[in-house]
């Protein structure tokens, strides 16, 4: 699985570093290391939707407060 | 003209209590390619030596950019300055040096401490001759440039220091070529190695400088061309255009901005790499593409390193954030501030549609505002900018 999220200026000032710290301290936790393919990218064009986080190809809205539901959701449900 | 350009960096410390500075030091580039620095320090202190130093640094770098000669100089200020009631004179000490093409500099002292020639590691006694002029003693002495060289100018506040507390007699002058001559290996910048000079003279005092005491520092340095790129054009057709003239350019290249950066990578044919380290957690991690020396994210970056360049003309208070660490705006800080003598902006007015949303601080006339400013701050550290917008 290939995790993506925006570190472009608008998810930036939304929080994307938040966001990120969280999804990282998550895939530790799980152990999915191995699994997991995390990285940042600039900006993806939706940034109305910020922050943006892309799982094999489809974006999510995510806040700092969401980002924990998101993981459950869209990351341990599908692995 | 040779490679070589002169970076400068100056400082006062006000006499104890005092408001007003008797030193003052001027820069003047004449038209011809010649640049004067003069360092003149009126007699007495407070607003009286205020106005002494500033119309002699003043008249001196005027005159002498004009064309003049330093006998006419002597003349016209010895018959200007006001005469001070007290003393029954009219005095202001000076030092200038003038640098003819960044070849050879003519260094014209009278009554300040000696200048420092550091070279090669070490200090370099250079010959002077003694002209009288008006009935002053004045040292004159023509030395031909090499890179490296660092040329320190002092009030006689910096060979003061220390008087009766600290030291006996004073950090005399072989003090302090010793001092700086362990740091001239280090790279450091004029303004670095100036404030390293003044930081001793201010402790030496015990933080209450007995007289107002300055130093100037010029830096012998090779010429270093950098390019910047920030935004994409306005219009998509200039893409390639735009592209092909920053890379065309010497030196380090550095790209700004999301939509910038994908422009680049598909221009170069190379991948677009995010990083995910938060070096700075107010600045967006940088990005990695093959021949490009620095990717960082755009308006956020930039705003910072503008905060640091107006810190850096100022108080120069936030030199230890941006002078170690690794996010992309301390990277650019020192890039630009420290590395580069001659900057290109490639500025692309595209507005980007994401950016326009009044939730958040940016949009696209602060991107100009910022690219502006940041000339400006460049501008006055000394440095030749040219700014393009496409």
């Amino acid at each position: 699985m290939k995790i993506t999220a925006c570190v472009g200026s608008s998810c930036h000032l939304k929080g994307s570093r938040q966001v990120i710290l969280k999804i990282q301290e998550l895939i530790r936790e799980n152990h999915l290391e191995d699994k997991v393919e995390f990285a940042g990218t600039f900006c993806m064009g939706k940034c109305q939707q910020g922050v943006c986080v892309d799982v094999d190809g489809v974006v999510h809205s995510v806040s700092p407060d969401t980002a924990a539901d998101f993981f459950q959701k869209e990351v341990l449900a599908k692995i | 003209m040779n490679n070589l350009c002169a970076d400068i960096g100056w400082q006062s410390y006000n006499k104890y209590g005092e408001t007003l500075c008797g030193d003052n030091v001027e820069i003047v580039d004449a038209a011809n390619g010649t640049k004067f620095i003069v360092l003149a320090d009126g007699m007495g202190s407070g607003v009286k030596a205020n106005i002494l130093s500033k119309l002699t640094a003043k008249i001196v770098s005027t005159m002498m950019a004009a064309g003049l000669q330093v006998e006419d100089c002597v003349e016209t200020i010895a018959a200007t300055l006001p005469v001070c009631k007290e003393r029954c004179v009219a005095y202001s000490t000076f030092t200038i040096i003038a640098l003819h093409d960044n070849e050879e500099a003519e260094i014209i002292q009278y009554d300040n401490p000696g200048v420092i020639l550091l070279r090669d590691g070490g200090h370099y006694e250079f010959p002077s001759q003694e002209v009288v002029i008006g009935g002053k003693k004045i040292l004159k002495a023509r030395v031909k440039l090499q890179e490296n060289d660092v040329f320190i100018m002092m009030s006689d506040g910096c060979i003061h220091a220390g008087v009766g507390i600290e030291l006996n007699f004073g950090w005399q002058r072989e003090d302090i070529i010793s001092y700086m001559e362990t740091f001239y290996d280090v790279g450091f910048t004029a303004k670095s190695l100036n404030s390293i000079l003044l930081e001793e003279c201010y402790r030496l005092y015990g933080g209450e400088p007995g007289d107002d005491t300055t130093a100037c520092t010029i830096r012998i340095r090779k010429r270093e061309p950098m390019s910047l790129v920030v935004g994409p054009p306005s219009n998509r057709d200039d893409d390639q255009k735009m592209m092909s003239l920053f890379f065309s350019k010497e030196g380090k290249h550095i790209v700004c901005g999301g939509s910038t950066s994908t422009l680049v990578a598909r221009y170069l044919g190379k991948k677009l790499e995010s990083t995910l380290d938060f070096d700075d957690p107010e600045i967006p991690p940088i990005a990695k593409i093959e021949g490009v020396d620095l990717v960082t994210e755009g308006v956020i970056t930039i705003n910072k390193v503008l905060t640091y360049a107006r810190d850096y003309l100022g108080e120069n208070t936030m030199y230890m954030d941006w002078s170690s660490k690794r996010d992309g705006a301390s990277q650019i800080a020192r890039l630009l501030f420290e590395e580069a003598t001659d900057i290109n902006f490639y500025v692309g007015r595209a507005i980007n549609p994401a950016h326009q949303n009044p939730d958040l601080p940016i949009n696209f006339n602060i991107k100009m505002q910022l690219v502006d400013e940041l000339a400006d701050c460049l501008k006055k550290m000394g440095k030749r900018i040219k700014v393009s917008y496409f």
